[in-house]
């Protein structure tokens, strides 16, 4: 399975999107906010942003990267979707680097036998929502506004891409050392084990590069304007996080599920999901926090009130900064919020998204919400693509001619 | 037996003599100017203790200083060593080298010298790639010739392996014998930039460390007083003098951490808020048994990034010499504040601005606890007591808003004021189980120093299979107390106060981080043995 790179470039090679002026360019100013946005779109998971915060700061001194709405591409771009996979403390301690991630997108070119025009976000929580930014630096392209997931997920196979039946191959892994394995074909089943089975000899992470898919498939399954509406909702939790807990909730978006103590932290052990319990200390309610890497359910007196693919997030009670799963402890107070998803996944991606997807027996239905039951809207968040269109937010700046109007996409 | 603890603050030098850690008496305190030399402050302080209380410096068991002279040493740039700072990552980590993202004028300040070199670890502790010893070499004969005269080494995972950094050392101290190295797994924890940082820190502060130790423990000499000389850590405890030599960086937090620490010790109150109002802003931090809450996030220390674990402390701008002002929106209390200018600035001590401190004397607040009468109360007996009782009740409602987003649980808390602006905390304070104003408050400093114990901590990736678990937790308590007892504690009387484990996501091999700390009575008198 290990290639070596070397197939010839296809005739179709086109280079660089073109961008459409006035399209909105990331630049080092949008750092904080696209960061503060990503960690909250982390539900709790999706590593630290710190590092890849760091690298693209650099990276960005030396130019912006432009956004693109895929319907602003032609029908047959090419976009590659890139990602970092693995453990966020390697990350931490290995780096990565912006080569690290062209490695991957040549590797993948490659294999498909043409350029890349443009880097697609696999992952909108977390730190892969800057690692494209930084790919985009290195290789010169812009950056598709959207991504495949609408938060962080753990695998790399919970993707609006694969719900519709798309192949994730070819595909690349990179470690730093340049070592590269590119999977030319391989069953849907098997791109989360083959990519983790080489994650293990790749010191445990690596950069990614899958799904090359063209605009107009992007157009029908990706996530629309999330990297917009990841960069408002930093900005409005900037602005906000001084308020009080209940206004800054509601600034944000959010839905304030309890303010609790944690009591005890049954840690996660490997793929079996961990708990928090905690103890809130206006009603007196026992409060549950199921989790992975990300928090996977909040349920408070048996009730379960939030679960997976809605987005969960732990923030301090003091400066209201995000806690990460991995950075809660016994006898800290967090606030336990539930954000509006930034997408709606169809009821059939229960079983790869939902709660049961962790092997958590929640009721029926927990975590697929219908679109409009949540109120008030994230004013950072584009529409859920079933919910009536609200005149006054604009969504993208594609929304005009979007073309994925609701009731035209049929995955509600 | 008697300890004294000793406060070098930026302004001031607090000296406490106490009698036993667990009794706690307070025999005598004083206060005396801070000198450049760190040193002439301690010499007036000693003499003066000993004029007012006349102990025996044969009498003393141990001598506990907590200094901020090394951070503001970092903050102001001065006095530091030509650093080089060698990490072993490549290929990996090359996109962010070493003081990559310093401020320009304490890279330049340390002479700004980075290096990189092949190899390190991977998280189970295998070789990213070989020592290249010939690499190293030249990096070093580089290093010397461009003027570095203090090493600061790091390498990838170092924690699980420190292998390279060893390895470095030892050519080091071949090649230049008696020069300083600074290694970073005996520094900081997980995460490569944040523990770097930290050792570089540490390796520019090297020479001050000599020069700072070397003046304490002659003054101390001097003084007649030949027991052990002992410096406060961040976290609460003591380091000796040779360790504090070594790691000078361990001594940045122990200023807030000393100050809560003595404040609850003062009160007899463990568990509490600490309430320290000053002249511009007020910090509240939470003790847990004696030890103040650590700082979730990583904290910025004169604009280079740590992972430090610091208190933590939360500041709002409301001080004893906060502007009062009556506007068209109400009352409002700071953030302006006259500062240090207190004594000139506010009416009651003729000057022309309406502070925090006026409204406090009008309200007949400067009498009670120990602050004793403040100024002139004739020079704000005109003030419409409409606004006294509405500033107060400003400042209070704030105060009270800060316990309340501090505090760990619904039940009120006891509330330590401390403070030279701690009669604007009122009595009744809500969320307040009691307001404590503890005697000797303006050296809780001194106090927090002198009454400090040795602690040790572990903090590393282990392999954790659910079978070994007890095993492998039971191995990082054993190493926290043995480091607890290298630093002094008396073994018996050693206990592990926080253990957590934290697996490592998406890693094979059940890797887990434990950090274990462990904090025991120090061993004077000989007894260290027993």
């Amino acid at each position: 399975m290990r290639s070596t790179t070397g197939n010839t470039l296809g005739p179709a090679a086109r280079g660089p999107a073109e961008v459409p002026a006035g399209a909105h360019r990331l630049a080092p100013a949008d750092l904080p906010a696209l960061a503060s946005g990503a960690t909250l779109l982390g539900s709790g998971g999706g590593g630290d942003v710190g590092v890849p915060a760091r690298l693209l700061r650099h990276a960005l001194a030396a130019g912006p990267v432009p956004l693109v709405a895929a319907p602003a591409l032609p029908d047959d771009a090419l976009v590659v979707h890139v990602g970092h996979v693995g453990a966020p403390d390697v990350l931490a301690e290995r780096l990565v680097a912006a080569e690290d991630f062209v490695r991957a997108v040549r590797a993948v070119e490659s294999a498909v036998g043409r350029r890349a025009d443009a880097v697609g976000i696999i992952e909108i929580g977390g730190l892969n929502a800057l690692i494209p930014a930084l790919a985009a630096t290195g290789l010169g392209l812009p950056v598709v506004d959207g991504d495949l997931m609408g938060r962080a997920l753990p695998r790399v196979d919970q993707l609006t891409l694969a719900v519709d039946g798309h192949q994730a191959t070819p595909f690349a892994v990179v470690d730093p050392a340049g070592d590269t394995v590119l999977v030319t074909s391989c069953a849907p089943r098997a791109v989360e084990p083959l990519v983790r089975a080489n994650l293990a000899a790749m010191g445990g992470a690596a950069a990614l590069a899958l799904h090359p898919v063209t605009a107009r498939v992007l157009r029908a399954s990706g996530i629309p304007g999330t990297l917009t509406a990841c960069l408002r909702l930093g900005e409005t939790y900037l602005a906000a996080r001084s308020a009080p807990p209940a206004e800054f909730a509601a600034r944000i978006g959010a839905r304030l599920l309890s303010a609790a103590r944690i009591d005890e932290i049954q840690p996660r052990r490997g793929a079996t999901t961990g708990s928090v319990t905690l103890h809130d200390h206006a009603t007196g309610a026992v409060v549950r926090v199921d989790l992975l890497d990300e928090l996977l359910a909040v349920t408070v007196d048996g009730e379960t009130v939030a679960a997976t693919p809605e987005i969960i997030v732990a923030v301090d009670p003091v400066e209201h900064t995000p806690v990460r799963s991995d950075q809660l402890r016994t006898g800290r107070t967090v606030l336990l919020l539930r954000l509006p998803a930034l997408h709606q996944w169809p009821r059939e991606a229960a079983r790869l998204v939902g709660p049961a997807a962790y092997g958590l027996a929640l009721a029926p239905g927990a975590g697929f919400r219908a679109a409009g039951q949540e109120t008030p809207q994230n004013p950072g968040a584009p529409q859920n693509p079933g919910a009536p269109q609200d005149p006054g937010t604009p969504r993208s700046p594609a929304a005009p001619q979007d073309p994925w109007a609701p009731g035209e996409r049929g995955r509600t | 037996m008697l300890k004294l603890g000793i406060d070098v603050g930026g302004t001031n030098t607090d000296a406490v003599l106490i009698r036993d850690s667990t009794e706690g008496a307070v025999l005598g305190v004083t206060k005396a100017p801070t000198t450049a030399d760190v040193t002439g402050g301690i010499v007036a302080a000693l003499r003066d203790l000993r004029e007012t209380t006349g102990f025996e410096p044969g009498d003393i068991a141990a001598v506990m200083i907590g200094t901020t002279h090394f951070i503001n040493a970092l903050v102001e740039g001065g006095s530091l060593a030509q650093t080089a700072a060698i990490r072993f990552g490549l290929p990996a980590t090359r996109a962010l080298p070493p003081l990559v993202d310093w401020p320009q004028r304490l890279r330049t300040a340390i002479g700004g010298h980075s290096f990189l070199c092949h190899g390190g670890h991977e998280y189970d502790g295998t070789e990213i790639g070989p020592f290249d010893e010939f690499e190293f070499r030249t990096v070093l004969d580089k290093a010397v010739q461009a003027g570095a005269t203090s090493f600061a080494v790091s390498s990838v995972f170092s924690p699980v392996n420190a292998e390279f950094e060893n390895r470095a050392a030892e050519i080091i101290a071949e090649q230049l014998p008696g020069a300083p190295v600074s290694l970073s797994h005996e520094i900081g924890r997980m995460g490569l930039l944040g523990r770097e940082n930290a050792t570089i820190v540490n390796a520019a502060l090297r020479d001050l460390a000599d020069h700072v130790t070397t003046g304490l423990t002659r003054t101390v000499a001097e003084a007649g007083i030949g027991a052990p000389v002992f410096l406060s850590q961040n976290d609460g405890t003591l380091m000796d003098i040779d360790y504090a030599r070594r790691y000078p960086v361990a001594t940045f937090a122990s200023g807030p951490t000393n100050s809560m620490r003595g404040a609850a010790f003062l009160s007899r109150t463990p568990s509490c808020a600490v309430v320290d109002v000053g002249g511009t802003t007020t910090d509240v931090g939470i003790l847990r048994n004696g030890f103040p809450r650590e700082a979730s996030t990583d904290v910025s220390v004169a604009g280079v990034q740590t992972n430090f674990r610091m208190p933590d402390v939360l500041s709002i701008g409301i001080g004893g010499g906060s502007h009062v002002a009556q506007g068209a929106d109400g009352i409002t209390v700071g953030p302006e504040s006259v500062g240090y200018r207190l004594t000139e600035r506010a009416l009651v001590f003729g000057g022309g601005q309406l502070t925090a401190t006026d409204i406090a004397v009008a309200a007949g607040r400067a009498d009670i606890g120990s602050a004793g009468v403040i100024g002139n109360s004739t020079r704000v007996a005109h003030l419409d007591p409409s606004l006294v009782e509405g500033a107060l009740a400003r400042i209070g409602a704030r105060m009270a808003e800060t316990v309340d987003r501090m505090r760990i649980s619904a039940e009120p808390v006891p509330v330590v004021a401390v403070g030279g602006g701690s009669i604007l905390v009122p009595d009744d304070l809500p969320g307040a189980s009691e307001v404590i104003r503890p005697e000797h408050f303006a050296v809780a400093n001194a106090i927090g120093a002198a009454i400090a114990q040795a602690g040790g901590e572990v903090d590393r990736v282990f392999s954790v299979s659910p079978q070994q678990r007890e095993a492998v937790l039971d191995e990082a308590r054993q190493e926290a107390v043995d480091r607890a007892v290298a630093a002094g504690a008396r073994p018996g009387t050693v206990e592990i106060v926080d253990i957590e484990e934290v697996p490592l996501a998406y890693l094979p091999g059940n890797a887990t981080r434990v950090r274990a700390k462990a904090v025991g009575e120090l061993s004077l008198g000989g007894d260290r043995d027993a």
